[in-house]
């Protein structure tokens, strides 16, 4: 009869680690054709504890397996990766991004004059959807009882008008003027001999303030159509912008989007030569598979571009056998983020981490 | 008509605690922090944190009605432990989770910028 031997002191599975099929169950979503399996993380430190294997996650352990990657910068986008996160901390920094971090809109809008097609509400509504050029770190938030100066309240005029006999004009977001000396309309008083009040008190001119000197604060776009004025229409506006988060309206989103995706993973499960591997290459519509030549006209497929995939599924539709295995990496999140202007979206980034420190220590502190 | 302002999503009102704790009656080691106007974004990270603790037996969150902003995240835990005790350190652990994360990202984006500037 046979020594009986405990499976785990086997010779090919490796001790202190897990095995290979579980390693892929912890670490891949696999992407079947008709539903992802194994899309749970496992969290608890004791799930693999009877094979020997720690899962635990402690700061050490998270300092070692962290990893960031810059994979594109410009101006307004940046895209890069983050080795080692949960989902659930992504998916907070993406809600951050889209609707926690405070930027400047047009907020409200004293009408002069508008004698043009769009409707005083309906242009409002335009203005303050309007992408601003202010940093909102300079800014204080204005609550109701506050009186708009020069911390808080930035002033926008736009006087356009288009003179009888000309052709249609386009009032275009370049013609937003800033007043770095606040409002210039004075509010309607009863009595007579009163000082004359504007709508904003403005101690001096924004023009002054050591930040803001160094860039005038404008629109970032100058192209954006805002309304269109037909022979003898016009329109005399003043707009007051100020600062507020996603979470109260849109407009005051700092981002035109920020979305994540996991790593894609692509895996050959056998080989594909000749034809078939024509055949395949030709499927994806992202080009993950190439050709790879294996001399005397013998060529094979392999996966050369696994980053790509979006998980369309061609290359599994409809095969008899099992060519191609997808998967998503579980701890790697690719991050986008498209900032709309006023902030540039390294910056936003370190801003969203900053909140979410904030939220987390409040909850600490307000622990009764 | 009917809809609550939107700023009633964040701004705790006067009178209100918020985070207030409520101990379970009828199980050992077992509490609900029902914590005010904070939503998915936070609840999902510290039930994460709390899952990843070997002392907890059970973590969850919940938002009683989408309407309604608060949550209320039930902790239970060993003898070795209490919920209190418990939410305390998956808030310290996360705080110093996001700091690494924090300089980690602004060492990367300074390597860029040391790139960008060098012309690679």
């Amino acid at each position: 009869m046979s020594k009986k031997v405990s499976a785990l002191d086997m010779p090919d599975v490796p001790m202190g680690q897990l095995p290979e099929h579980l390693n892929r169950q912890r670490t891949r979503v696999t992407c079947n054709a008709d539903a992802p399996i194994h899309t749970d993380a496992v969290h608890y430190s004791g799930a693999y504890s009877l094979m020997g294997v720690d899962n635990s996650m402690g700061l050490e352990k998270f300092s070692k397996n962290f990893k960031v990657e810059i994979v594109r910068l410009s101006e307004d986008e940046i895209e890069f990766d983050m080795i080692g996160i949960d989902a659930s901390l992504a998916n907070a920094f993406r809600r951050i991004l889209i609707a926690e971090i405070p930027t400047m809109a047009i907020e409200k809008v004293l009408m002069v004059n508008n004698t043009s097609l769009i409707a005083d509400e309906v242009l409002s509504h335009r203005l303050g959807l309007i992408p601003l050029d202010a940093d909102p770190r300079l800014f204080e938030y204005l609550s109701e009882n506050d009186v708009p100066n020069e911390r808080n309240t930035i002033v926008y005029k736009l006087e356009v008008s288009c003179k009888k006999d000309s052709p249609r004009n386009t009032v275009k977001t370049s013609q937003l003027k800033w007043l770095p000396n606040g409002s210039e309309l004075e509010m309607a008083t009863l009595d007579k001999s009163a000082k004359v009040k504007s709508y904003t008190s403005f101690s001096c001119s924004q023009d002054s303030l050591p930040e803001i000197s160094k860039k005038p604060l404008g629109v970032k776009h100058d192209d954006i159509i805002i309304a269109k004025l037909g022979p003898g229409q016009a329109i005399e506006l003043e707009a007051h912008a100020v600062k507020g988060i996603g979470k109260v309206h849109a407009k005051w989103s700092p981002v035109a989007s920020a979305w994540y995706r996991m790593l894609p993973e692509v895996v050959l499960l056998t080989e594909v030569k000749g034809q078939d591997a024509e055949k395949l290459v030709n499927k994806c519509p992202v080009n993950v598979f190439d050709i790879e030549d294996l001399g005397h006209g013998d060529k094979k497929a392999v996966v050369a571009n696994p980053r790509a995939c979006t998980l369309c599924r061609e290359c599994i539709r409809g095969v008899n056998e099992e060519l191609v295995e997808l998967g998503r990496v579980k701890h790697h999140f690719i991050f986008t983020i498209e900032s709309t202007g006023a902030l540039s979206p390294e910056e936003l980034f370190i801003e969203a981490v900053k909140i979410l420190e904030e939220k987390c220590d409040r909850l600490l502190s307000e622990l009764s | 008509m009917n809809a609550p302002d939107r700023y009633e999503r964040f701004v705790v009102p006067e009178g209100t605690k918020k985070v207030s704790y409520e101990r379970d009656t009828k199980i050992v080691n077992a509490a609900a922090f029902t914590i005010e106007r904070e939503e998915h974004t936070v609840g999902n990270i510290l039930r994460m944190q709390l899952h990843r603790d070997p002392n907890v037996l059970f973590a969850g969150y919940k938002l009683p009605h989408p309407l309604q902003y608060k949550i209320i995240v039930r902790i239970q835990t060993t003898s070795q432990s209490s919920p209190t005790q418990a939410y305390t350190q998956a808030i310290d652990d996360l705080d110093k989770e996001l700091d690494y994360l924090k300089k980690s990202f602004e060492d990367e984006k300074n390597r860029e910028d040391e790139k960008l500037r060098q012309g690679y």
